[in-house]
């Protein structure tokens, strides 16, 4: 065999039919040699001694002559093997930078959140990278474009991050394409949809008219489930101008589209339904003036009476014309339906009062006392501050569609006053929300939480780190619950809360300088 | 030392004590913490009253720790390491205590002692007839063998993929019975090729002649020259006495850490630990076993230099080898004599091929290649536009892309043939594990 093998050192340069000599040995093994001998003619100039030698040997049999010879052959097909050449196939080079690259502390931040796989700290760590300007350390590109893969929202951010090297290497895999480098309109046109949500969303803030006009554009080509999706995003900046196209949505094949368009109708004020309910309301809410008992002075009644035939394109349009609850009338029910789905200041008109005064008189009877969440509503509806805020101050009831209308202080004092009575809903409301709470309501919150290990387990304060500020670290031992079964399951929380906020102070330090 | 937080990672024995480790690495969950030029050691505060000793040799990277755990190392093992890698200055450099010089007392002797063990005499004739039992009981199984292989080529390969694994099982279960598991090991892998794939013809063809010419060898193997003979009883699983082995004479040099494969099979971990000598311009292979619970002798993780002295088997192509004396270096990054360009890579092969041609994979270290997509798959292409194309190239191509950029680098790779699998890149003076 060395004999053999030495001879093979000179073949290299000659590989003549090399595959075609490879494949006959693969047909005949293949088939067997009970089926198939191997033709010695087809064998190249170079192995015929070696071949000659094999066949001579006449004591073997033909499946150890073909072992021999398939052997020789398989060694001058490896010896032979050279690279391939090939003129022009280039690859040309990613760009030069434009943004500085992170710092070695910041790159150990990101390494140590993508080691506890917490979404949010890493949409936190983007955030900061991002506001600085500033591109991660290439290698761990690939890394962050298979995490965004599987969570659209952090594709943007994630691109944002990875600089032109990003760019550059998501061509070569069309599961990263969520580059920033197109223009907004052209992702508009050629994005996923994901793509295309996310650039329409940020679009409607900035320039409500374009957002539209873009949808408007497309609209014939969008299907059902896209033309829902998409609708949904005009509800930021809704206004008068979107009526026309909402209008003739109205008349589209599917019914969740037109669904969906009746209630971006509902949220705009001069919409021929809320001009409808409007006038229905009119005539359903008067005001009288009636002495008092003793006959010295005077106050102002609200009467909730509808009017004897009602427009049926109120029904059509959703309006229920049957109470659910005994307790309420069903045209008390109407009323209420109606109530919270017209502009709050649209009662300051027609009662001629502020809306202080007309709380009051809400308040003062007991139908209108039982109206008067409708009105709440509807200033959640039409984000109306100066009503939400009048609301919240005049009424006991708590208003969570109300508390994004709140400013800072006020929100705060109205969510700490009615936490214990509702501590569950306030907890899923506010855990909605994006920007950071405040200590005294994320202390709060964690007595609640600390009492209800099961429901609110890692899981939880993984996925809303973000909404901790650093400072609770010195806090978590007051939030301590004071049965012995909980104590022990708050401290290990707690040490988890520790090393998640540990991680967030690691970030916003590496991103200071 | 200077091992980067991603080699030191790589040393863990899973994924749950690197987390644990990552953990560890902060400085307040150690109540002290000192290094000297041998050792590196702390105190760590763990659930029991008294807090662990965790201690490690920095010369030859061992670890040892007073924790329970049976991982070896331990999280607490990796969390001190990192924490040094992060943040040297945050160590003493006080005295080292007495369980820490005690125990470098004791790796020193236990070395002195293993030194000692090779003056034990040897009994001949008893070791000479064992072999002799061996040889006849290796010539049935070849014997075995040869007629199996025969029977395939006669009926063809062409139903392989419904033959099952019991079919190559059994037979590689009979050469275990007769006393020769490397022969047993290259069926068993023909065990798994996956037959669902293009090209399995080639591949299944391939290992069958393979562990034919081994076969055929051993028959032959009178004929044969003694580095030949050697290379054939290597690959019949002969085992070689590492004792004896070590009393030759090794190759000095600075080796660097290319690569580490890992394979799992029943209770024992193989660690193919792959090496480049700097000054000497070679390559080795030095195998490590751990069985499931046992410590592990060696410590190599990719991208580490150490200054050692490395004693290859007798083979006519030297790779695999075992580390006689090892002391760990700092990071050196210019070398010299890596091959141009892909044609060395395949003359270098052909002379491989010509002295063994049943030969397994080898590492190269080539110089600026660059990868290339031609007819939707990836190439590693070389100053002359020549390229081989990339084993598992969805493994490695993303990072290589993300960390070249496109532009050429200088590449270590394992490999044979026409293919070939890239373990690690240098960027900025700097060997990055892929």
């Amino acid at each position: 065999m060395h004999r053999v093998a030495e001879k093979i050192i000179f073949f290299t340069a000659v590989i003549k039919n090399l595959m075609e000599l490879w494949n006959e040995i693969i047909h005949t093994a293949m088939l067997g040699t009970d089926k198939k001998a191997i033709s010695v003619d087809t064998l190249a100039d170079d192995l015929s001694e070696a071949a000659t030698l094999i066949n001579s040997n006449t004591n073997t049999d033909k499946e150890e002559k073909f072992l021999q010879l398939a052997s020789v052959i398989f060694n001058y097909r490896q010896s032979g093997a050279l690279p391939l050449y090939k003129e022009e196939i280039n690859l040309q080079p990613a760009s030069t930078e434009e943004k500085e690259y992170c710092s070695i502390e910041a790159m150990q931040a990101l390494q140590d959140i993508l080691s506890e796989e917490s979404i949010p700290l890493l949409k936190f760590w983007l955030r900061h990278c991002n506001g600085r300007q500033r591109i991660v350390n290439p290698a761990i590109i690939p890394n962050l474009f298979s995490i965004a893969m599987q969570n659209k929202s952090l594709q943007l951010p994630v691109a944002n991050c990875c600089g032109k090297r990003g760019e550059w290497l998501a061509r070569f895999n069309d599961a990263w394409n969520f580059s920033v480098s197109e223009l907004p309109e052209q992702i508009w046109q050629t994005g996923t949809t994901e793509q295309r949500k996310s650039i329409l969303k940020d679009t409607r803030k900035i320039n409500p008219q374009l957002a539209r006009e873009w949808l408007i554009q497309t609209w014939p080509q969008e299907d059902a489930a896209a033309r829902i999706s998409l609708l949904e995003l005009l509800n930021e900046n809704i206004g008068e101008e979107d009526i026309p196209f909402l209008e003739q949505v109205l008349s589209d094949k599917s019914k969740k589209v037109k669904e969906e368009a009746l209630n971006l109708l509902k949220q705009i004020p001069s919409s021929p339904i809320v001009q409808l309910y409007q006038r229905v309301i009119q005539q359903a809410i008067s005001m009288k003036k009636e002495k008092t008992l003793l006959g010295l002075s005077s106050k102002t009644v609200l009467n909730f009476t509808l009017a004897g035939t009602i427009n049926e394109e109120v029904f059509k349009s959703g309006i229920q014309k049957l109470s659910s609850q005994k307790d309420t009338s069903d045209e008390r029910f109407i009323i209420y339906q109606l109530l919270s789905q017209v502009p709050p200041s649209f009662l300051e008109t027609h009662l001629g009062a502020t809306p202080l005064e007309i709380i009051r008189w809400f308040s003062n009877s007991e139908d209108g006392e039982k109206l008067l969440p409708a009105i709440g509503l509807a200033a959640g509806r039409f984000k109306d501050k100066t009503w939400a805020n009048h609301i919240i101050n005049d009424d006991h009831r708590i208003y969570l569609d109300l508390i994004p209308l709140l400013p800072y202080n006020t929100r705060e004092k109205y969510l700490l006053a009615h936490f214990d009575n509702a501590a569950e809903t306030i907890v899923n409301v506010i855990s909605r929300e994006e920007n950071e709470w405040s200590a005294e309501l994320t202390k709060q919150v964690f007595k609640y939480t600390a009492k209800n290990p099961y429901q609110y387990n890692r899981s939880f304060y993984n996925m809303h780190i973000h909404l901790f500020p650093v400072q609770i670290v010195g806090e978590l031992e007051r939030c301590t619950p004071p049965e012995d079964n909980l104590r022990g399951m708050w401290n290990n929380t707690s040490d988890y809360i520790i090393k998640l906020i540990s991680l967030k102070i690691q970030t916003i330090k590496a991103f200071i300088n | 030392m200077t091992l980067s937080e991603e080699q030191i990672l790589a040393l863990a024995p899973d994924e749950a004590s690197r987390k644990s480790g990552k953990d560890l690495a902060n400085p307040s969950k150690w109540v002290m913490k000192a290094v000297n030029d041998a050792a590196l050691w702390g105190e760590c505060q763990g659930s029991g009253s008294k807090p662990y000793q965790t201690q490690i040799d920095i010369a030859n990277i061992a670890f040892k720790c007073s924790c329970p755990s049976r991982k070896f190392p331990c999280k607490h093992g990796l969390g001190l390491l990192l924490l040094y890698a992060r943040q040297k200055n945050s160590f003493s450099s006080a005295g080292a205590p007495a369980w820490v010089t005690e125990w470098l007392a004791k790796r020193t002797e236990k070395q002195e002692k293993q030194e000692e063990k090779k003056d034990k005499p040897v009994d001949e004739a008893a070791q000479a007839k064992r072999q002799q039992a061996r040889q006849l009981k290796v010539n049935d199984g070849i014997d075995e063998l040869k007629v199996w292989l025969k029977d395939i080529v006669r009926n063809g390969i062409l139903n392989m993929p419904e033959k099952g694994d019991t079919y190559f099982l059994n037979v590689a279960k009979r050469m275990v019975d007769a006393q020769a598991p490397g022969l047993a090991g290259m069926i068993r892998s023909l065990a798994e090729i996956n037959f669902y794939t293009e090209g399995w013809q080639t591949k299944f063809m391939d290992q069958l002649l393979r562990i034919y010419m081994i076969a055929e060898g051993y028959g032959n193997i009178n004929s044969l020259n003694d580095s030949l003979q050697q290379d054939i009883r290597t690959w019949i699983g002969f085992t070689q006495n590492q004792e004896e082995l070590k009393e030759k004479d090794g190759i000095v040099d600075t080796w660097l850490v290319l690569g580490k494969q890992t394979i799992e099979e029943d209770a024992v971990t193989t660690e193919r630990n792959w090496l480049y000598g700097i000054d000497t311009n070679s390559y080795a292979l030095v195998l490590q076993f751990i069985i499931r619970g046992q410590g592990a002798q060696l410590t190599l993780t990719p991208g580490l230099f150490m200054q050692a002295e490395l004693v290859f088997f007798p083979s006519l192509s030297p790779l695999r080898a075992i580390i006689r004396q090892q002391i760990n270096t700092n990071a050196i990054s210019t070398f010299k004599g890596w091959f141009a360009n892909w044609n060395e890579v395949a003359q270098s092969e052909t002379m491989l091929n010509a002295v063994l041609p049943f030969r397994s994979e080898r590492p190269f270290v080539l110089q600026q290649l660059k990868p290339v997509n031609y007819n939707g798959q990836w190439w590693l292409q070389d100053a002359q536009q020549k390229m081989m194309q990339l084993k598992n190239d969805y493994k490695t191509i993303w990072k290589i892309l993300a960390i070249s950029g496109g532009e050429p680098v200088d590449m270590a790779v394992i490999g044979r043939e026409d293919s070939y699998e890239p373990v690690g890149i240098w960027h900025n003076d700097e060997y990055k594990i892929l």
